[in-house]
């Protein structure tokens, strides 16, 4: 569990927070709107003995009891997408329209653009942009699979996008994912502060430029799955120094568990607003770890 | 850069809505009304359907979903094209067996007694699109991009054991 030592004193009942974190994710879904509906979904797993329970939370989220997903013909077909529950509260904060314009900018490889394109039940338009090559091909093949025919796949810095305006814009922030542990242990290996501290330098400006091109009354939504303040409340309290006229809105999601954002860490001020952003633990929901924060533009 | 430049340069190259809705409606009998306010664009031998009447001034990798391909006269619809809207094809549509499907989803080809026109037909099991097949000459072969095919080992939870 190396660098989690340093979280003890802002993650409640820390013991239970060790022991989730040495357990191995559930397997959960999110079923896709875009080409079949719940119940229907729901009874042909159940008609498969596919041992299925919905979320408590979000009636589009599903825990399987079972090895390998992508096996499914469900899988095939479009019908779910393999996801971790906790990475579907981005979309439900960001709450995209039908008819809205929406940029994912950092994208790949694609569960919540997925996502985002069923809210907007495929109709407005949804860029989703990441600069790396070799992540847009699994970016492509999940939209494929989903159906989305509102996405245009773009792959643009996210620090210099073009102009344009768009109602939301998910920052779905690269980060050092020690949220992620419970899938893969050798994140928490590699987490080290300099790697945060990098990856902040990169975070700023993604998020600063989100603000920018957000309308007038638009959403920014920023997420993370780590639990470094240096790449969560430190960034968002930096760029909204950065932009005039936006205000941070309490992240709220019905049935789930959080912490607030933190004021200060380690002798840096973040500000009282900061606790209208969301901290997810594992040992809270029983899912990975997770950050979000809602900016809105006046 | 203008607007004019940027949509000048782009590959996608808008296609006659009606032309394309049409090939559709001859070969499976899918109502025209289902792609109402899509647009079409073909980059290379690509067709694609958007949601918008017009590509946004960006620099696109792609535009919306693989609709179809085009070799000289001879096109083929994506699986994922007819798993959105394959369902509400009227001919050249086959539901498959449990075997039959199982086999399909491996992506073999298997002889199959159907009143299909020899082509690419949509196959589906149980009433939910499975993907494209090619039909020609009592034989079935299917056209599921590799990277979606489940071998017959990892099946078992796969087929739904109400089908049979």
């Amino acid at each position: 569990m190396d660098g989690l030592e340093r979280y003890r004193d802002i993650v409640p009942e820390f013991g239970s927070f060790l022991e989730a974190m040495s357990r191995s994710l559930p397997v959960t879904a999110r079923i896709n709107t875009l080409k079949t509906d719940r119940d229907r979904l729901i009874f042909r797993l159940t008609a498969a003995k596919v041992p299925c329970r919905p979320f408590s939370w979000y009636d589009l989220g599903l825990k399987l009891e079972l090895e390998k997903p992508g096996n499914l013909i469900e899988n095939l077909m479009g019908h779910i997408h393999v996801q971790e529950e906790i990475s579907m509260v981005s979309p439900i904060v960001l709450d995209p329209k039908p008819e809205e314009r929406v940029l994912d900018m950092c994208a790949a490889p694609g569960s919540k653009t997925t996502q985002i394109a069923s809210m907007m039940e495929n109709r407005g338009l949804l860029v989703a942009n990441d600069p790396a090559n070799t992540r847009v091909a699994s970016l492509r093949s999940n939209c494929e699979r989903a159906g989305a025919i509102n996405v245009v796949v773009t792959r643009y810095d996210g620090r210099r996008f073009p102009s344009q305006k768009f109602d939301r814009v998910l920052v779905d922030a690269p980060c050092t994912g020690q949220g992620m542990a419970r899938k893969d242990l050798s994140v928490l290996g590699r987490w080290s502060l300099k790697r945060s501290l990098g990856l902040q330098r990169l975070q700023r400006p993604l998020l600063k430029r989100a603000m920018e091109l957000a309308k007038p009354g638009g959403t920014v939504v920023y997420s993370t799955c780590t639990f470094a303040p240096e790449e969560n409340e430190a960034v968002v309290s930096w760029a909204l120094d950065q932009v005039r006229r936006v205000r941070l809105e309490k992240v709220l999601v019905k049935g789930l568990e959080s912490c607030p954002g933190l004021v200060e860490w380690n002798g840096s001020l973040f500000g009282d607003e900061m606790e209208k952003c969301a901290r997810y633990y594992p040992h809270q929901n029983d899912t990975g770890g997770f950050f979000v924060a809602k900016l809105i533009k006046e | 850069m203008s607007q004019s430049s940027l949509k000048n340069r782009s590959p996608f190259q808008p296609l006659d809505w009606a032309e394309v809705v049409e090939m559709w409606e001859s070969r499976f009998g899918i109502p025209l009304s289902i792609f109402e306010g899509a647009s079409f664009y073909r980059k290379g031998r690509n067709v694609w359907i958007f949601s918008l009447p017009e590509i946004p001034d960006l620099r696109c990798e792609s535009v919306g979903l693989r609709f179809m391909s085009v070799r000289g006269r001879v096109w083929k619809p994506t699986t994922y094209a007819l798993q959105l809207f394959g369902h509400v094809a009227t001919k050249n549509a086959v539901d498959l067996g449990p075997d039959q499907a199982e086999k399909f989803i491996a992506g073999e080809r298997q002889s199959l007694e159907a009143e299909l026109e020899d082509g690419y037909v949509v196959v589906s099991y149980q009433g939910e699109v499975l993907g494209c097949g090619l039909y020609s000459r009592g034989e079935l072969v299917s056209q599921l991009p590799k990277e979606r095919r489940i071998m017959k080992e990892g099946i078992e939870n796969c087929l739904s054991s109400g089908g049979s």
